[in-house]
């Protein structure tokens, strides 16, 4: 497992909206069933002193961590704030803020990750469904039946069609390590090349699956800088350029960005690529 | 949101960037006024954000003599299916030399990426493609309010220093605006001195708000009203409409229905909380087209609750087919109300994809 295990101590930002609420009850009975930490304690500006889903809300992140042990904050902070979210998590010094939040602005998100970068805070997302070692620990909103325990890392920059692909492993009987869903903006922390590094250390990672889509070229540059095993699978084959498909970050642009070519590099480079989502089982099994 | 090239200048002006005199025309008869202050030859350019509107006509180079008939002429014209309601009329430059000059988010550096070239004039994908070279680069790093003199020196190389200035008012725009692109080309040296001959500004459309932009104009009318109930909608050309939730799991449905040799007619993203409401809502919306002929519907959720989903398919009530690939939450119970009313529930998106395509032939 990387970036987190059960010992983590949970901050969630955003603490007392509707999405906050729900997650930290989810987050925390997955917790429960693990034998983890969970969420420690939420932060909302000028809620301090209530409770929500039987968790403390505090002020800011400082205050909260005057009364708890935590190193993660889950950022559910509306796009207008998130981005200071991530700054705060930073600055209080937490080593890893993981970003829900969509449509944050791409010049706060890059002002925030910069800021993070400073102080040695990993920023997952923003626009992503967070993070989960199954068994291990839940930050974010992944659904957890359809995982399993195994070898097999997951990136990706989607939210449902990495569900998907994770049932269609665990329905293979290929457990997973850790999946990360790092965001489906332009502009994003941890990139494929940022996870496929921690999972070159993770004595439990033994091939990871890269799930990509249209847009800027992250899937080759992570492939390209890693030993593992890798298998990838690249959405938006059919879709049309200079259109938005969904994802802030899924445009093809200037010529540059689209699926053909994306697989054709991943390819040259000894990539196999599963040209539909329930291939990716059978190409990971030929890796291990 | 892309900007038209009068709208982008007029913010580059604001900053201090020089632009040719000119100024924008709703109608040929307002141009006899609009030439008294730009001389004998005038450019007039067709206000409409299509790439390569110069190769398609829209930009017209004019003397008093004729410039009344080509204005009418542009006024007439459909570049790239958009009318042309506007056209920009400016002073005709005598450009000496043509510059490449850009500001675009660098998705790998997490940064502002300057491009330069001293070769402009040319779009900048075949400039890439033919003159490597020519084209020069500089990433810079986000918590600068100034480009740094020697990224400058850098770029320019041996092109005229003045530049430089215009590069960091430049950026300013960028920042200031929430720009994804900002781009000047071609840059024009001119015995008067530097002119952005064009102007182009993408403005990010989760920043319109605060920019002051109350509707993305991007959008056609089905996209727009599909942004009202918060689903993220793309016309496509065929004929299988499709539903699913999140970006990523619905990209992939479009294309197994391509994989299969079927042509999808839309990308409709229903986003989070797929409830009866905004699935019939979705499904309604999707079979307005009238080239879809049957639709599929591909959700995908912990939280997902199946029986409110096929709920809202039913209440929706089309005439078109829908063909339904659900997994979430009271499954069993979906697939009940959805048998009992005569839909097709499958297991897979594979299955239901197939299931479209074999509709559709």
């Amino acid at each position: 497992m990387i970036y987190a295990d059960r010992n983590c101590g949970v901050i969630v930002t955003g603490a007392t909206g509707k999405q906050g609420v729900f997650h930290i009850s989810l987050m925390n009975s997955y917790a429960r069933e693990v034998g983890g930490r969970g969420v420690v304690a939420g932060v909302t500006p000028g809620k301090g002193g209530q409770e929500v889903a039987g968790v403390p809300v505090y002020n800011s992140i400082r205050e909260a961590l005057r009364e708890h042990d935590a190193s993660v904050s889950v950022i559910f902070v509306p796009a207008a704030a998130a981005a200071d979210s991530i700054m705060e998590s930073a600055s209080a010094g937490l080593s890893l803020a993981v970003a829900i939040t969509e449509h944050i602005p791409v010049h706060d998100t890059m002002k925030a990750i910069a800021f993070a970068h400073l102080h040695d805070c990993a920023v997952i997302g923003p626009n992503c469904p967070g993070l989960l070692s199954p068994g291990e620990i839940k930050l974010g909103i992944m659904p957890v039946h359809l995982s399993m325990r195994g070898h097999v890392g997951v990136i990706s920059r989607s939210g449902t069609l990495t569900y998907e692909i994770v049932d269609q492993l665990t329905r293979a009987g290929l457990g997973q390590s850790t999946i990360v869903g790092i965001g489906g903006d332009p502009v994003i922390g941890q990139t494929f090349t940022d996870v496929l590094r921690r999972f070159e250390e993770d004595d439990q990672t033994r091939a990871v699956v890269i799930i990509g889509e249209v847009g800027g070229s992250l899937e080759e540059e992570g492939a390209r800088s890693t030993d593992l095993p890798v298998a990838a699978y690249i959405a938006g084959v059919s879709a049309p350029p200079e259109k938005r498909m969904g994802h802030a970050g899924a445009i093809i642009e200037g010529g540059e960005g689209d699926a053909r070519s994306k697989i054709e590099r991943l390819q040259k480079m000894g990539v196999p690529v599963a040209r539909r989502p329930s291939e990716i089982p059978r190409l990971i099994r030929e890796l291990l | 949101m892309k900007l038209l090239e009068h709208e982008a200048r007029k913010i580059f002006a604001e900053q201090g960037i020089p632009v040719p005199a000119g100024s924008v025309i709703r109608s040929p008869g307002e141009l006899a006024a609009a030439m008294e202050t730009l001389g004998d030859r005038i450019v007039l350019k067709a206000q409409v954000e299509v790439g390569g509107r110069g190769k398609k006509g829209g930009i017209l180079v004019a003397d008093r003599s004729n410039a009344q008939e080509l204005a009418s002429r542009l006024f007439a014209m459909e570049i790239g299916g958009i009318p042309v309601r506007e056209v920009l009329a400016v002073e005709y430059l005598d450009i000496r030399h043509e510059y490449y000059l850009s500001i675009s988010v660098d998705r790998s550096r997490k940064c502002a990426l300057i491009l330069f070239s001293d070769q402009g004039g040319v779009d900048i994908e075949s400039l890439a493609r033919d003159r490597p070279d020519a084209l020069r680069r500089a990433a810079v790093p986000v918590l600068m309010d100034r480009v740094p003199p020697f990224m400058i020196r850098d770029l320019l190389s041996g092109a005229p220093a003045e530049i430089g200035d215009i590069i960091n008012r430049l950026y300013a725009v960028f920042c200031r605006k929430d720009a994804l692109l900002a781009e000047i080309n071609p840059l024009v040296m001119t015995p008067a001195g530097l002119y952005a001959a064009d102007a182009k500004l993408v403005i990010d459309d989760n920043a319109l708000r605060r920019q002051g932009i109350a509707q993305n104009r991007d959008l056609t009318e089905r996209e727009r009203e599909a942004e009202k109930h918060g689903f993220s909608y793309v016309g496509l050309k065929g004929d299988i409409g499709v539903i699913g939730n999140g970006a990523g799991l619905t990209m992939a449905t479009l294309d197994l229905i391509q994989y299969y040799d079927g042509s999808a007619a839309n990308f409709l993203d229903v986003g989070g909380g797929a409830d009866q409401e905004r699935v019939m809502h979705a499904v309604r919306l999707v079979a307005a087209d009238p080239s879809v002929r049957v639709i599929v519907v591909n959700l995908l959720g912990g939280i997902t609750r199946c029986d409110e989903v096929a709920r809202g398919i039913i209440a929706a009530g089309v005439s078109q087919p829908v063909i339904v690939r659900l997994a979430g939450t009271n499954e069993n119970e979906g697939r009940e109300i959805l048998r009992s009313s005569g839909y097709r529930m499958l297991d897979s998106m594979e299955e239901a994809v197939r299931a479209a395509v074999e509709a559709t032939r």
